[in-house]
């Protein structure tokens, strides 16, 4: 799940996990920054499962290992059926999914889709800034789901133009309007999460 | 011309001279498990001690004859040397390179360049593992080097948001930083140099432009590239990941006898941008190429990034650790039986 910073991407994940949990379904949340997260210390002690740097756009391919390492972990002990994947604001989903790959011998993982959060209230800056348009269009690029996020905060026009935008920039893409305050587009995404898997 | 040794073929390359045939060799980490397995090194350890080092480096060339012998082999060394501590997965068997675990820094001002740069953290096992590489290998193989450039070795003492994030909103602050870390950058360098390194790259990964733009790259990073190429020894080689020709031009203005790219690249349209006489080393895919893919896959991939550019037989990146023993093997012979057109 990557975004630009302050996309909203921890408070979607802890209510995804919710959503899923309450269906039955055990998530694992693996995060660049534990801060944000409500989470049992003694679970990362007892398990290690820190890893820095996810996806930072540096250095990519000597964390693969360390990460596929975090991953067994979890299978070998809690073994959950999902692992959610917050990197870092600047993160770019292919290198992940390619990092992934390149660790993971055939059939070991399965790949759910790229979700990109990407904030309504701020999309003039996003798009227009030319310093943070380059690493927001790459991971919108790379998205298989766009969640237009914090849309209860934005008028309708301009919601509209803003998924017009994002729509040029990445025509395949699902864009789901989401609210994570009012609960807009929580069940539609909880749905393709479980839907969307590709075994690597 | 008379064959080459190899550190001939590749000095030579690197210099601008002729060569008989590209040389097959890299300036990034290279070390794979067949040859670990062979010495009986775990990988864990290698990082340490500079006689497992330089042991591991140089067997990339007795065991295949991969020409050149690169050390280290992981991404934390500067890091480390400046504050930062790193996890070694001491108690993991598999191969799992070093990571920063704790960060040591939050702005310029927090930077400690070691009084003692020859003995600050593993600079001097780094070194001592040259000065073992060229005693095992005499003057038969080319030893290199590499060192992050300023900003992704910013992006290993500092929270990686962070640096991102002051560097699109306030780049004077990140400028600072860099300026800091490219002194000890050029220092680094010069201490694998007495030590005896051939050729050294300077690794700016973080410079990628599929997260910087070209704008910022030009004004925020190129200029310190600009100074540690001028003042660090030579020959010497820039790489950045990513697809990097929409600032190849900028790349190559930073003054590096060779660039580097990674398998992103057009390199057709690298090549076009910086003409024919430029060094330009990549780019084929050690992920899908060398590790995952088949044997008979590799030569075919070889030669297409020669035909695409290429001045030299040389990976996109490091090498994944679990290359095949048969994958490492048909690199080394895809320029068999083929005529390669020598610039």
């Amino acid at each position: 799940m990557a975004g630009w910073l302050g996309s909203g991407k921890t408070t979607l994940i802890i209510a995804l996990s919710k959503g899923l949990s309450q269906k039955g379904v055990k998530v694992a949340i693996l995060v660049n920054e534990i801060g944000a997260i409500p989470v049992d210390g003694r679970v990362i002690q007892d398990y290690g499962l820190t890893v820095k740097d996810i996806g930072g756009g540096c250095i990519c391919c000597q964390l693969a290992g360390s990460m596929m390492r975090t991953l067994r972990l979890l299978r070998e002990g809690p073994n959950p059926d999902f692992v959610i994947l917050e990197p870092t604001g600047i993160a770019v989903p292919h290198a992940i999914k390619e990092m992934l790959i390149s660790a993971a011998p055939s059939g070991e993982i399965t790949l759910g889709p790229t979700i990109v959060l990407f904030d309504t209230t701020r999309a003039t800056k996003l798009l227009g800034y030319e310093t943070l348009q380059r690493v927001v269009t790459t991971q919108l690029r790379d998205a298989d789901i766009i969640a237009l996020s914090k849309s209860d905060a934005v008028e309708e026009e301009a919601l509209a133009g803003t998924a017009e935008s994002v729509r040029v920039i990445n025509p395949r893409a699902q864009i789901i309007r989401l609210s994570v305050t009012n609960g807009d587009g929580m069940a539609a995404l909880t749905r393709v999460v479980e839907d969307m898997t590709v075994t690597v | 011309m008379a064959s080459l040794t190899a550190k001939e073929r590749v000095m030579k390359l690197l210099n601008g001279e002729k060569v008989d045939r590209p040389p097959i060799f890299s300036g990034m980490g290279n070390v794979i498990k067949p040859v670990l397995d062979k010495s009986g090194i775990v990988f864990s350890r290698v990082h340490r001690d500079p006689d497992l080092m330089a042991k591991a480096a140089a067997g990339m060339y007795r065991e295949f004859k991969f020409e050149c012998a690169v050390v280290p082999f992981d991404l934390g060394v500067e890091a480390e040397a400046l504050g930062a501590r790193l996890n070694f997965y001491d108690e993991v068997e598999g191969l799992l390179y070093p990571t920063v675990k704790e960060k040591c820094v939050t702005s310029a001002d927090d930077v400690k360049i070691p009084s003692d740069i020859r003995n600050a953290g593993r600079i001097p096992v780094v070194a001592k593992a040259i000065k073992a590489l060229r005693r095992e290998l005499g003057n038969d193989v080319a030893i290199g080097t590499y060192v992050l450039g300023p900003f992704t070795l910013a992006g290993q003492v500092k929270e990686l948001d962070a640096l991102y994030e002051e560097s699109f909103l306030e780049p004077e602050k990140t400028g600072k930083l860099l300026e800091k870390l490219s002194g000890f950058i050029v220092e680094v360098f010069k201490v694998y140099q007495e030590a005896g390194a051939d050729y050294f790259t300077l690794r700016e990964m973080g410079g990628t432009s599929d997260v910087m733009s070209p704008r910022s790259f030009k004004s925020l990073i190129k200029p310190h590239l600009k100074r540690i190429l001028s003042e660090m020894p030579r020959p010497s080689i820039l790489h950045i990941c990513g697809d990097t020709n929409a600032i190849i031009t900028d790349m190559a203005e930073c003054g590096a006898d060779a660039v580097s790219v990674d398998h992103k690249n057009c390199l057709a349209e690298t090549r076009q941008k910086l003409g024919p006489k430029a060094i330009i080393l990549g780019n084929f895919d050690p992920i899908k190429v060398l590790h995952k893919g088949a044997a008979k896959g590799v030569g075919p991939a070889v030669i297409e990034s020669l035909n695409g550019g290429a001045s030299a037989v040389w990976p996109g990146c490091d090498l994944w650790p679990e290359v095949p023993k048969e994958n490492m093997e048909a690199l080394m012979t895809a320029l068999q039986d083929i005529t390669i057109k020598v610039a």
